[in-house]
């Protein structure tokens, strides 16, 4: 702070970002009235938070997210309004479900090492992303357990994203385990291999060869949120 | 108990909608951050599976932003040290790109204010993004950033001041297009 300044460039700061106590505000409003020169530093001061929020309110697109779909966000707003009534109604049916009936209150939410636990209303979108052959077997386990405790009538729709070291799974040079995906494939679980993950092997000189039932093109993070935007059920191995 | 079974579908609902709403102000951040599409979208990534394996972690869904964007602030820090980059004006490439004759001003602003902002040390140009951007408290970006508040406001006090030496340099005409010139504050 110069000596001449009687409010320090801390004390502007925060004036314009609404950090100060009402009298030190209206301390920094008197102060400014009586110095044009004060009035130009706040000026100056605000002007300069507004470029900072000009230059980031449009901001570029990474390119690989260009193959994913993005809605506009008038369909997105309609879609959380229709989201929230889904959600609304669906709690409200549970609720009178379990009220009504009584019956276990087992089903919800699941853990990975206990399928009994699953629950009966909802798909699920699997996650691997460890090369651990007790991994892999464990997510496979999971997505045949989910896929028997379907209630009848109700199918119950499974997919399994790879990425990192759980690409294993889905790589042909490697996987131990392609009896078991093709067995799943026809069960209709539907495989993902991470798009990243492929690249980053990629660009390590790894000729990468999947499974025939996986399908490249989506990064593990955008299917597993494309998935829970759409009320999935998320459980990472 | 079916109270306690909606209860947790509600929070795992809510826990969701917490990812999906925030995603794009974090790649916002992350960009903001990094003057990168691509490391802004990885790092977006890892916040949200960190987010998602770490949710158990997070009790109070009044901080769950602050919470979001301190694991992408630690995401940053870990890109950095594996890297050994401190993405710092003084190795990054300040693209100021030709301007064609019928380019908007405002994207030349636009990209004059973002070169102003890569420019700044990441420690200056963090604090003053959380603060502009997000709006963000100072307390919240202490928190954030895990630093004290005094230390958010010096690095805001020099982040600021080097952005107005840099950006003082545009002439008035250049400055601002009709539309988003700003009044006098009084």
């Amino acid at each position: 702070m110069n000596k001449d300044e009687k409010v320090s460039e801390e004390q502007l700061n925060a004036f314009i970002d609404g950090e100060l106590e009402p009298e030190e505000v209206s301390n920094v409003y008197d102060e400014a009235e009586q110095s044009a020169e004060l009035d130009q530093r706040l000026c100056k001061q605000r002007k300069l938070k507004e470029l900072v929020k000009l230059a980031y309110r449009d901001v570029p697109e990474p390119k690989r997210r260009s193959h994913v779909r993005r809605m506009p966000s008038s369909v997105l707003g309609l879609a959380m309004v229709a989201s929230v009534l889904l959600v609304l109604g669906a709690s409200i049916g549970l609720f009178l479900h379990d009220f009504l009936q009584q019956k276990s209150p087992t089903a919800g939410y699941y853990t990975a090492g206990n399928p009994q636990t699953v629950g009966t209303m909802e798909n699920y979108i699997l996650h691997v992303a460890s090369g651990d052959p007790e991994h892999i077997k464990r997510a496979l386990q999971t997505a045949q357990d989910l896929l028997s405790s379907a209630e009848p009538g109700a199918p119950r729709r499974v997919e399994i994203v790879a990425n990192e070291q759980g690409l294993n799974l889905l790589r042909s040079d490697i996987t131990q385990f392609k009896n078991e995906i093709r067995y799943l494939a026809n069960e209709n679980v539907v495989f993902y291999a991470c798009s990243k993950s492929i690249q980053r092997l990629e660009e390590k000189g790894v000729v990468v060869k999947l499974v025939p039932e996986a399908i490249p093109g989506y990064t593990a993070l955008d299917r597993v949120v494309l998935r829970m935007k759409d009320g999935w059920e998320y459980i990472k191995i | 108990m079916a109270y306690k079974k909606l209860l947790i579908i509600s929070q795992r609902r809510a826990f969701r909608r917490l990812l999906a709403n925030n995603r794009d102000r974090l790649y916002r951040m992350a960009f903001a951050w990094t003057g990168n599409p691509q490391l802004a979208d990885d790092l977006v990534q890892q916040t949200l599976l960190k987010a998602l394996d770490n949710q158990k972690q997070l009790r109070d869904f009044s901080a769950a932003e602050g919470w979001l964007f301190r694991i992408l602030a630690n995401c940053l820090t870990d890109y950095r040290r594996a890297k050994r980059e401190f993405l710092s004006g003084d190795n990054l490439e300040l693209v100021d790109k030709a301007t064609p004759e019928n380019r908007f001003k405002e994207e030349q602003l636009v990209q004059k204010v973002r070169n102003a902002v890569q420019a700044l040390p990441i420690n200056h140009r963090q604090v003053v993004t959380l603060v502009d951007l997000e709006e963000f408290s100072y307390a919240s970006v202490a928190q954030i950033l895990d630093i004290p508040v005094g230390t958010v406001m010096s690095r805001l006090c020099r982040g600021r001041r080097a952005l107005r030496e840099r950006l003082l340099e545009i002439k008035p005409h250049e400055s601002f297009s009709p539309a988003v010139k700003i009044k006098r504050v009084k």
